[in-house]
């Protein structure tokens, strides 16, 4: 309708109609309803679909009034565009281009959107053209649209040699941005060109003079640019952007060979920035602004200090020192409050303190933050003579005040315990003092790792040694022993090891907040301190406690003196840590994540065992072993997240060398309660009548939990016993299962404990035992089958129930596969000892054990419960998991099954999220081949993949679909293509034959023959695979969308 | 120590527990009705404030939804929960005749409204075995779901 009225020219009838669609949808609620709002955007939906509107949209362009009309006007011309690039003149292309961009420069004022989408329409058709290399490359300004509409480094040729070379190009730019910099939308735009030009590299330069000369040039512009000028904020993330380039991307050579003087500046320069615009960014924290354009800006700034001085080929020692002593100070005094930082406070020194609400999803300030305080903390390290005493002293007299503050509380309390509102300002300025000091330390000590034993950084390593001649190591231990003594009120304190004084600072702040607990007051005190407190010391205790000096190539002796292996102060600081966390888990019980960072720090004491072996020779490990399995107060208040942490420490420490009867002993008081109370319960003889009481409840659950917690708590060199132990309770729980069958909550946990041991142990174990573990899952799900099929609920959270269920399911089943490609098992190698060679000669795989399993779900698993995004999700994996690891099982598997998996692909790919999409089209490929290879024309199989042919030929020639598909669509269409090659062509005939146009019919074709030229006939050979690959790529450019047309 | 012998006589209808060790999924007593727990989060007043607990529950036997905050060292009346399966031997005036494990036949639970009755009387009358799942909490009872025996 739209396209004939265009088509015969009726543009003034087109635009009224346009404008009056337009008033609609821009009216408010109340003025029209639904069906007249419906209509108007159905007017411009196909109105954008109409065929080449490029005539119209131009007189619509410079006609029409209204905003929102233009807007319209540019989206069609985008869309078409692309849609029939292949039937456009290169030369009409060209001049619709040239015609868009002078439109937007000779309307400076146009709506910022209208602006926007013609500059997009223009950028799409550039981008188009990339494809074709069809673009010419005629004036400087093309290129620098490109650049804008592209954010990677730029690697131009060598044919730009003399024009992006030439200095005055680059002056140009400079010029430009001095001149428009007041207008903050056009400089952000300079400052993006700029930003492109600090990452040229590549064959434009002929050798590296030419390197040193382009970036000595680029480096005077830009501090002449910015060297005296007050920076606005739109420039802030700009000018970032720009020194982060020239630092990344130009070689060190390259920047060590520019004029000293000039590298000189830079590096003030860049200093002086780092600290002001880290200034501003606390301000826009204090204002809470939305765009955080200096927080930005700083991050950057921060990132390029870690990459220049982490290289010390080419900088020689000290070189960034007084540079790092600036950034970290300011760092340092951005964070504290005042007299001695300005935290805070506001552009004019008023303080602003609101206590807003902090919901558990906000991040950690040590994990928002992460990237910069590794940065800082890197400049802490180098600066290490300056930053660790400033730390340490900044600390110790934090500790002092809150000690002195909370006594004061506490007094207030005793005299008059009724006047409930004390001003807590202080107390709150003092945590946050402490907290962010805590973190600048924590990041300065130590490394954050994954794994890997972390090492103490050089930088710290060498501080140390350089001073332990002037150090007195017995007073450096009376500082470290006695957390609870002021530090200077220690004979010689200042002859300590700082590093070891720095660290003793910290016990110092535990040992207060320890006390304040024992005094009464935990309720002053801050749950965050509290776990920056815990969080340190498991950084810190990973990386120092036990230090192994076989790691080192020289190690300072007051830190072996001090936590070396088979040293009294080890022995002092496990004994503190173990205390500090025992506390914690008393009195913080309701406090989730610092219970859960403490118990964190107990896992990092017992998971080597170096440490282990101290941590069991403590009372105070057999007293919570003891309590734990006892489960009194105050452990049992924990969450259960905290206590599975628990057992599984309880569990690892199980691990660390004692004698046979010590380790006999452990297991005892440890293990063996939960199996005896366990089996007193469970064996009683009036089990089935009492087993709904709330104690009896209460002691599966504990047990269920336990379970999991000791499955956590795996390690190769463990799952032996382990395996062993937990094998005899899945038996069990079993029986429970059908104990439990109406009581949801209690069968959501068993099935937990299941996939808990199967995700943690399945790897490791040899035949006979994954085949012991295969049948337990087995008996589970059948038993649940059985309970659950024909079972109607209609409790309020019966939905809900079954889809935690079947998602735990799904876990299971995935686990179970995980066998097939990670498998550590030595045929039982670690059980040796255990059980000698009980060779078994069954060979179920795990194929059958999951396809056995997803037969029984199956049938439980219902459309609605698809809806739930987790869980469709997780269906989707393991059936592609299936269909890639055994094709070869998918044909013989029952009527029903086969069907229903046929069907789930079927509705994956045409009713779901893209991610599914993608999986099922994965699944697609192997069942393709699985087909070609079997060569039976017949089977039910190869009658599905036809159907699938259909099916992503349609997805990829006449529908929209996500570009990011199209390698996972292309595989199974080709695979698709080589089975079923006459259906392919039937498709490609039907579909040419209803083209009415002769020129699109006839591109169409081309289009098609083009796309299966390389490779006819088609086979299953990667070369010929690749080959069609690429071509559809094109074709997909080509053709994608022109059949959409209306 | 726990002593399981004892039976139901004297048994409370709830027991406390911290707020913090509450788990989705659990239950809890919101506004005087036994809820399930569907949803528990936390948030803090300032960042070193101590933690409170949002609560959303949904009442078993309304479906109704109820919502509760409350600081994390509190504690909440937790309710005792208890599922029983019965063989259905007859419907009378609207009740259930139900056979208890214990072979005693109780007849004071009402057949439920919607559905589910619609379901246990027409299994009742086509004379299919069933069993009836019935939950129970503070002194309220109701019949939640079907099954037939095999």
């Amino acid at each position: 309708m739209m396209a004939a009225a265009a088509a015969a020219g009726g543009a003034p009838e087109v635009i009224a109609q346009l404008e009056n669609a337009a008033k609609v949808l821009m009216a408010p609620p109340s003025m029209v309803n639904n069906e007249q709002r419906q209509h108007a955007e159905h007017i411009f939906l196909s109105f954008r679909k109409s065929k080449s509107p490029f005539a119209v949209c131009k007189h619509i362009l410079e006609t029409s009034k209204v905003d929102y009309v233009l807007f319209q006007a540019a989206t069609a011309i985008m869309e078409a565009v692309v849609r029939e690039w292949i039937l456009l003149e290169k030369t009409s292309i060209e001049s619709l281009r040239t015609f868009l961009l002078t439109y937007v420069l000779q309307r400076p004022n146009l709506q910022k959107y209208v602006r926007e989408q013609i500059l997009l329409a223009v950028a799409v058709i550039v981008k188009r053209g990339s494809l074709d290399k069809s673009i010419d490359c005629k004036s400087i300004f093309h290129e620098v649209s490109q650049l804008i509409s592209s954010g990677n480094p730029t690697v131009p040729t060598e044919s730009w040699r003399e024009t992006l070379l030439d200095s005055r190009v680059m002056e140009l730019f400079f010029t430009v941005h001095r001149k428009i910099r007041e207008d903050t939308d056009m400089a952000q735009d300079s400052l993006q060109c700029l930003a492109q030009l600090a990452s040229l590299h590549g064959p434009v330069f002929p050798d590296e003079g030419s390197q040193v000369d382009y970036l000595a040039h680029f480096i005077e512009g830009l501090l002449n640019t910015i060297n005296g000028i007050e920076i606005e904020d739109s420039e802030a993330v700009g000018i970032s952007s720009i020194i982060s380039n020239l630092i990344t991307v130009f070689p060190r050579n390259i920047l060590t060979a520019i004029p000293n003087e000039l590298f000189s500046s830079f590096v003030n320069c860049l200093a002086h920035l780092t600290c002001s615009f880290g200034r501003s960014a606390a301000l826009e924290e204090v204002l809470d602004k939305d765009d955080m354009v200096y927080m930005e800006a700083y991050d950057k700034l921060l990132e390029s200090w870690l990459t220049l001085v982490q290289d010390d080929k080419h900088f020689h020692k000290g070189f960034f020192t007084q540079h790092a002593v600036q950034v970290f100070n300011s760092y340092i005094q951005c964070h504290l409050a005042a007299p001695d930082g300005t935290r805070n406070l506001t552009a004019n020194g008023v303080a602003s303190r609101e206590e807003e609400e902090i919901s558990e999803l906000q991040e950690d300030d040590r994990d928002q933050f992460c990237d910069q305080l590794a940065s800082v903390g890197m400049l802490g390290r180098i600066a290490a003579e300056h930053c660790i005493p400033l730390l340490t002293s900044l600390l110790e007299d934090r500790v002092t005040r809150l000690h002195g503050q909370l006594q004061r509380h506490q007094q207030q309390l005793l005299a008059s315990p009724a006047s409930g509102s004390i001003d807590n300002k202080v107390l709150d300025d003092l945590y946050e003092d402490i907290h962010w000091l805590i973190l600048v330390t924590g990041y300065l000590l130590a490394n954050d790792t994954q794994g890997e034993t972390p090492l103490i950084p050089p930088e710290v390593m060498e501080y140390s040694i350089k001073h332990s001649a002037e150090v007195d190591i017995n007073t450096t231990l009376q500082i470290l022993g006695s957390p609870g003594e002021k530090a200077s009120s220690i004979p010689g304190y200042n002859r300590t090891d700082s590093v070891i004084r720095l660290l003793s600072a910290i016990l110092r702040v535990s040992e207060v907040e320890s006390r304040a607990i024992r005094a009464n007051l935990t309720h002053l005190l801050s749950p965050q301190m509290g776990k920056d407190i815990v969080w340190f010391l498991k950084r810190w205790a990973k990386t120092y406690l036990l230090v192994d000096e076989k790691l080192y190539d020289q190690i300072s002796l007051p830190f072996s003196t001090a936590f070396g292996a088979d040293t009294e102060g080890s022995q002092w600081i496990v004994g503190y840590l173990l205390e500090k966390v025992i506390s914690n888990l008393a009195v913080w019980s309701s406090e989730q994540d610092l219970a859960n960072d403490t118990v964190q720090l107990l896992v990092t004491l017992v998971e080597r065992r170096e440490r282990a072996n101290l941590v069991i020779q403590c009372e105070n490990w057999w007293n919570l072993a003891k309590q734990f399995a006892r489960r009194s107060p105050p452990l049992h208040y924990l969450s259960s997240s905290v206590q599975r942490t628990l057992m599984k420490a309880l569990v690892l420490g199980g691990f660390a060398h004692m004698d046979t009867e010590t380790k006999q002993q452990y297991w005892t008081e440890v293990l063996q309660p939960l199996q005896q109370r366990f089996l007193n319960v469970i064996n009683q003889e009036n089990f089935q009548q009492i087993c709904q009481e709330e104690e009896v409840k209460q002691e599966i659950t504990a047990t269920l939990e336990a379970l999991c917690g000791i499955a956590e708590a795996t390690q190769i060199d463990n799952v032996a016993i382990l395996f062993n132990f937990l094998m005899d309770f899945l038996n069990n729980c079993i029986g429970l299962m059908e104990v439990y069958k109406n009581t949801p909550e209690t069968v959501n946990l068993i099935i937990e404990v299941f996939v808990e041991v199967a995700h943690k142990q399945i790897c490791y174990l040899g035949e006979a035992k994954a085949m012991n573990l295969y049948e337990a899952c087995l008996t589970l799900l059948q038993v649940y089958s059985k309970n659950n099929l024909g079972r109607q609920r209609i409790d309020v959270t019966a939905e809900e129930d079954q889809y935690q269920d079947l998602l735990l399911i799904m876990e299971l089943l995935t686990n179970l596969l995980s066998k097939e490609f990670i498998d550590f098992s030595d045929t039982d190698e670690v059980f040796r000892g255990h059980e000698p060679g009980q060779a078994t000669n069954r060979s179920v795989s795990a194929a059958d054990v999951v396809l056995y399993g997803v037969n029984l779900v199956l049938p439980l698993m219902s459309q609605d419960l698809l809806k739930f995004p987790s869980l469709c999700n997780q269906y989707y994996k393991l059936i592609t998991f299936i269909c890639e690891i055994f094709p070869e099982k998918i044909p013989q598997l029952p009527e029903d099954l086969f069907k229903s998996l046929m069907y789930s692909l079927e509705l994956g790919m045409s009713s779901m999220s893209s991610e599914v999409c993608q999986l099922c089209l994965e699944a697609v490929t192997p069942l393709a081949e699985q087909c070609a290879k079997a060569q039976e024309t017949d089977s039910t199989l190869f009658l599905a993949t036809r159907h699938f042919l259909k099916m992503v030929f349609d997805m990829l020639v006449l529908q929209k679909h996500n570009t990011e598909m199209t390698t996972a669509a292309g595989e199974a269409f080709y695979t698709l293509v080589c089975l079923h090659q006459a259906e392919y062509s039937e498709l490609v005939e039907t579909l040419l034959s209803t083209q009415q146009d002769p020129v699109i019919y006839q591109r169409l074709a081309d289009a098609f023959n083009k796309l299966t030229a390389s490779s006819t006939p088609p086979t299953l050979d990667r070369k010929q695979k690749m080959a069609f690959l690429k071509s559809l790529e094109e074709f997909m450019a080509n053709v994608g969308g022109l059949l959409c047309v209306k | 120590e726990l002593d399981f012998t004892t039976g139901d006589a004297g048994a409370s209808f709830t027991y406390p527990m911290q707020c913090s060790a509450l788990r989705k999924n659990g239950f809890v007593v919101l506004k005087g009705r036994p809820c399930k727990i569907v949803e528990m989060s936390t948030s803090k007043t300032g960042k070193h404030g101590h933690a409170k607990v949002h609560l959303v529950g949904i009442d078993i036997f309304t479906g109704k939804k109820y919502e509760d905050i409350c600081p994390s060292t509190h504690n909440m009346d937790v309710p005792n929960i208890k599922r029983n399966d019965y063989q259905l031997i007859g419907i009378q005036d609207g009740y259930l005749s139900l056979l208890t494990e214990s072979g005693e036949v109780r007849e004071d639970l009402k057949l439920p409204e919607g559905d589910l009755g619609k379901e246990i009387e027409g299994k009742f009358n086509a004379n299919e075995d069933v069993q009836i799942s019935v939950i129970s909490a503070m002194n309220e009872e109701c019949a939640v779901a079907i099954k037939p025996c095999k």
